[in-house]
């Protein structure tokens, strides 16, 4: 094999190599937390990271480590990390480049927990984020502070759908020495790999589309190799001496994964987010189909879109692929197979019709969830983005009316049969509020 | 650390331990278009078991300056100028791929400067075919695809990885794009051009071993076993399944033959 696998081959294989002594040919499960050593030279090794392997579950596994590995194929990066969670990935991401006194320039149309955590949680710890437009590329660069470590984004927002100039606020992370770091949990490498578009790091919810049958959470953070941590003195504990291992220099020693070496060796050592073998396990399955199962995600997007858009009872629909979508030109471009399989809608009648649609659908599931197999709706206003305050709804492109979708594999009459179940209802609803 | 040979600033990893003069050194010669990141398993293993590494990064290559040296021999005078810099008198020399092709010149210049020479995926001669060489200047980044491409074995195409969520190709690429623009055409024209490696083998008679890889499109093993034969008292060894990319791709059967022949 001379050229590289392609994405449908690697989304089955990457990542396992079958074991001479069982020949196992789907990926084992090493439920373990610990594992033997040879010798005492073979556990210094791998404490000293003189050798690759695995010592104790917190800090790898065999079973996560080939998750791992195939998402560091299927994004052409230069390694993976997986976590207990997409947030577990995003903290432990931000934690191993910032520390106090450090500040980051973000997006401000991001997931309520993303918002959270920059807005609420980090400033106890030192660490302030502006938040500016995600479509405004000059905003990021004015934003930028002498003590800025990254910019961070989501390609396609959540929930407001809006798309992110990815190589423009790259370039202008790099001009500023800072790396570019977005969430891509929408997009999955099937329809975007930001890597091949600047990006540094990437932030994914494992427990989304990738993987889609949601029944386990999961995260992962993915190194694109191309920065150079050494290039300036903003990340010492990457490009100086470390605490750890005789004060090992990851930017010297491990060069395109010194981010990724550091990460191990601090991140997962110390704050202990790791990923369980079993849901390892469960995601791998997953993602063995991401190529077919998104394909037809897409298609069914681009039907109900069709549908939504014709429909007498919606006041509004949103999404990127959309003519009238203020992003389309740049998502036509940036992703050519499709921009996602969440669509935003308003029911006519406003929120109590948009109540009485989620409540009377019933093949669509009301949860707290994207990116499953099935088709799911939420009301965001009222649960994921409801401990956001108005002003940070509003930056986020979010209404009362708002319902989100996120669209199945189910059969596309069968969706559209039920959401006309829903229409009605939300119809009667108005008229009964009309009545009274 | 950082030092000064030939006028430049050069890079030396140590592997994570100090520089201890003291201790037996051992020198290890990256490939074409690598840097001492392609040793980071050897070099730490064989620090922290109580060598004094040096893994140096040739002129324009990792994180050493300089313009990249345009012959094999070039690059054996750098090694002694390297060492003289260091004040190391004698060292054990281990190369990879092109760090192979160099030790043979730097042994033949200077037979008394070297104990134990190991050699890793590697040959008398590295031939390289034209459209290689044209892609380094037009291509580059093909260039890099191609060597990474060929450069590894099927475990590491399916990127099976002893380093846990790591990938062979991607960590390739990436330390490849690092060196300087012209540093894989100088490398891969110097290595194309180098015809002394018969001459050079047949006069040595250090100790030496050679560490060949079973699915190595490179250096085959049939190139590396008329290597064995031509030096005058070598062992070798065949790492089956792995590609050219043997510290990496085999990091462990490598330190496992390595340090055994280091220590005999």
């Amino acid at each position: 094999m001379s050229d590289d696998y392609n994405f449908n081959t690697l989304s089955l294989h990457a990542g396992h190599w079958p074991d001479d002594e069982h020949g196992s040919r789907a990926v084992p499960i090493h439920q373990t937390t610990s594992y033997m050593f040879k010798d005492t030279r073979h556990a210094a090794a791998l404490y000293n990271m003189e050798v690759g392997g695995h010592l104790y579950s917190r800090i790898s596994n065999p079973t996560v480590a080939v998750l791992e590995q195939r998402l560091a194929a299927l994004e052409g990066a230069v390694a993976a990390t997986a976590t207990s969670s997409g947030m577990a990935a995003l903290t432990s991401a931000l934690l191993t480049l910032c520390s106090q006194g450090d500040h980051i320039v973000a997006s401000s149309q991001l997931y309520g927990a993303n918002v959270n955590l920059l807005k609420y949680t980090l400033p106890r710890f030192g660490i302030t984020t502006s938040f500016v437009s995600a479509t405004d590329p000059d905003a990021f660069r004015e934003a930028i502070q002498d003590n800025t470590k990254l910019i961070f984004g989501e390609v396609i927002g959540n929930p407001g759908l809006d798309i992110m100039d990815v190589d423009a606020v790259a370039e202008i992370a790099h001009q500023a020495g800072i790396p570019m770091m977005v969430d891509a949990t929408f997009n999955t490498p099937w329809l975007l790999k930001p890597v091949e578009h600047g990006v540094d790091i990437i932030i994914h919810s494992l427990t989304k589309w990738l993987g889609g049958h949601g029944v386990a959470i999961g995260g992962a953070i993915i190194d694109g190799g191309r920065f150079d941590w050494g290039q300036n003195d903003k990340f010492p504990t990457i490009s100086q001496p470390h605490y750890s291992m005789d004060g090992i220099n990851f930017c010297e020693e491990f060069g395109p994964a010194a981010f990724t070496a550091k990460l191990r060796a601090e991140a997962m050592y110390n704050f202990g987010p790791c990923l369980a073998p079993m849901n390892a396990f469960h995601i791998l399955q997953g993602i063995e189909t991401l190529p077919l199962r998104m394909q037809r995600h897409m298609e069914n997007t681009h039907a109900l879109l069709s549908f939504l858009s014709e429909h007498e009872q919606v006041a509004w629909v949103r999404h990127p692929d959309l003519e009238d979508h203020p992003d389309h030109a740049l998502a036509k471009k940036l992703l050519p197979r499709g921009s996602g399989s969440i669509i935003t809608f308003g029911v006519k009648g406003g929120r109590d019709a948009g109540r009485a649609f989620i409540e009377s659908v019933q093949l669509s599931s009301h949860l707290a969830n994207v990116g499953d197999a099935k088709t799911l709706v939420i009301h965001p206003a009222s649960t994921t983005h409801s401990h956001i305050d108005a002003e940070a709804m509003k930056a986020g492109g979010l209404s009362d009316d708002m319902i989100r979708l996120s669209v199945g594999l189910e059969d596309i009459n069968d969706i559209k049969a039920d959401f006309e179940t829903g229409f009605r209802q939300a119809q009667k609803a108005v008229a009964s509020l009309a009545a009274e | 650390m950082k030092l000064t040979v030939s006028g430049h600033s050069c890079h030396v990893a140590t592997g994570g331990r100090p520089f201890n003069e003291s201790a037996d050194t051992v020198i290890f010669i990256h490939g074409s278009g690598q840097s001492h990141l392609s040793w980071v398993l050897q070099t730490r293993y064989c620090a922290y078991d109580g060598y004094n590494v040096i893994a140096p990064d040739l002129p324009g290559h990792g994180l050493s300056d300089g313009e990249p040296l345009a012959s094999i021999e070039d690059m054996a005078g750098w090694v002694l100028e390297l060492m003289d810099s260091l004040k190391i008198e004698q060292a054990h020399l281990v190369g990879h791929s092109q760090g192979g092709l160099v030790m043979l010149a730097a042994a033949a210049k200077a037979p008394q400067r070297f104990r134990k020479l190991a050699f890793i995926a590697t040959a008398l001669a590295i031939p390289v075919n034209d459209f290689l060489i044209d892609a380094s200047v037009s291509k580059p980044e093909v260039a890099i695809k191609m060597m990474t491409g060929w450069g590894h074995g099927p475990k590491a195409h399916m990127h099976d990885n002893t380093q846990p969520g790591f990938s062979h190709l991607g960590f390739g690429r990436n330390l490849m794009a690092r060196n300087a623009d012209t540093a894989l055409h100088a490398d891969l024209v110097a290595c194309n051009q180098y015809d002394g490696g018969a001459e050079a083998a047949s006069a040595l008679a250090h100790d030496a071993l050679v560490i060949l890889a079973g699915a190595d499109k490179m250096t085959p093993v049939k190139a590396g076993l008329k290597l064995a034969s031509a030096l005058g008292s070598s062992s070798h060894v065949i790492i089956d399944g792995a590609g050219h990319m043997l510290p990496s791709e085999s990091p462990d059967e490598v330190n496992h033959h390595l340090m055994a022949f280091l220590s005999a």
